[in-house]
């Protein structure tokens, strides 16, 4: 863990910063390579830094750093550009994307299938896709990566109720689940074909990771999500 | 129990960016350096505190009730721009080319520590605008991705109640040679691009 590390450039995001010392900003960045890492842009808090248009969150970076310890320097910022911030309620989305990952992922454990659904997360958020897919398909790549992924029946017929450490398990014909959370064939097999033009898919899946979020989130609230809500009441 | 030096020290660390060096440095200062200066400062934030609290229109600092700004009745009461930040409104107010009134946030929308629109009291800002002679909203929060999300919020809910929302525009800076300009500043010039109509 402390050993010293000199990386020039790798692909990167912010995902939260916040004033450090009297000049620096502390960055919480998801890397390609070397997963969530704390960096201290030095001087970016200072007028005129060039740093501060640069270290934008939902801007794809080329981000250098070194140094040993939990929080490394920041040697190098550069914007990839490309990608335009994402407006309105596609911007809130982003804020539960980077919660989700700040809350859930650990510093220092590269997952690289996670920068890439992240990096696909905001460039759709950016593009103005519909946010409900873009969000499911994030959060199951997410939670894949993590050590929750699905367990997927071999043939799939009937329905399915979910259970966080069970997975899976086959409904009888006509047996009821109130509370919980049920899935169709139907939906597997749009899971599977990544098909997402069913309502009844959408609806199916966000209960499914909205149970598996809340399951390894432990009973923590996700602030984003809260005002999100409150927006939309 | 921590000597008078030390709890000016550790008082002066309240401040924004001032950490433990700066506060040892500043104190120094006060109490060898500039006396009169010191006593000025203890009397000026005793007095700021004691009689300044915040306009019940603006919520920026005021001496009264309803500051001198929002009484002035040669300002347009049908205009109301949102800023983040007293400092904010200032710098609006020297350009000279704004003659509607303000809401000054304290602060902006920051859902990853917390900031929520109930901590940064939306609901008076709501308020505010349902004031019958208010026509248009205009939205100057910071370009930061916390000031679009405050923006973006705010104006659902303005938008909601039938009034035009505005929204400061993003570009170059006048005079701003592109070559010397950061790229991200170019690329959202290039999103916000506008029609050159024939006039
Ligand atoms: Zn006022």
């Amino acid at each position: 863990m402390a050993r010293r590390q000199r990386v020039e450039a790798e692909p990167a995001y912010v995902l939260h910063a916040r004033p450090w010392r009297e000049t620096s900003l502390l960055l919480e960045v998801l890397t390609l390579e070397h997963g969530r890492l704390a960096l201290v842009a030095k001087g970016a808090r200072r007028p005129g830094s060039q740093l501060r248009s640069v270290l934008l969150t939902f801007q794809p970076l080329v981000l250098g750093w070194s140094g040993a310890g939990e929080v490394r320097t920041l040697t190098r910022a550069d914007w990839a550009g490309g990608v335009p911030l994402p407006q309105g309620r596609a911007l809130w989305c982003g804020y539960y994307l980077n919660e989700l990952v700040l809350r859930l992922l650990a510093r220092e454990d590269p997952h690289r299938e996670v920068f890439l659904a992240y990096d696909a997360a905001v460039r759709a958020l950016a593009a103005g896709e519909p946010l409900a897919p873009v969000l499911r398909r994030f959060e199951l790549a997410f939670l894949a990566a993590l050590g929750y992924g699905l367990d997927w029946p071999h043939t799939v017929a009937g329905r399915y109720r979910f259970e966080p450490h069970r997975g899976l398990v086959p409904l009888m014909e006509g047996e009821s689940a109130p509370g919980e959370v049920v899935l169709s064939a139907q939906t597997l097999e749009d899971l599977r074909a990544g098909c997402w033009s069913r309502p009844a898919t959408l609806a199916e899946v966000r209960a499914l990771t909205r149970r598996l979020i809340d399951h390894a989130l432990d009973g923590q609230e996700l602030q984003a999500r809260r005002m999100l809500r409150e927006l939309l009441e | 129990m921590p000597t008078p030096l030390d709890e000016l020290i550790e008082a002066l660390r309240c401040l924004p960016g001032v950490g433990a060096r700066s506060a040892q440095r500043m104190a120094h200062h006060l109490l060898q350096r500039d006396r009169r200066g010191a006593q000025r400062l203890a009397r000026a934030i005793e007095a700021a505190l004691t009689t300044l609290t915040h306009c019940a229109r603006c919520n920026a600092f005021s001496e009264t009730t309803v500051c001198a700004r929002c009484s002035d009745p040669a300002r347009d009461a049908t205009l109301v721009c949102v800023v983040e930040s007293p400092a904010d409104m200032e710098a609006i107010e020297q350009t000279h080319s704004y003659r509607g009134l303000y809401y000054v946030l304290m602060g902006r929308l920051s859902p990853l520590d917390g900031i929520g629109p109930k901590e940064l009291e939306l609901e008076r800002l709501l308020e505010r605008l349902a004031a019958p002679e208010v026509r248009e909203v205009v939205l100057a929060t910071n370009f930061t991705n916390e000031g679009e999300a405050t923006a973006h919020w705010i104006a659902e809910r303005v938008r909601a109640r039938g009034l035009a929302v505005t929204r400061l525009a993003r570009g170059v800076p006048l005079g701003g040679e592109l070559e010397y300009v950061d790229p991200a500043t170019v690329a959202h010039a290039l999103i916000d691009r506008r029609r050159l109509d024939a006039t």
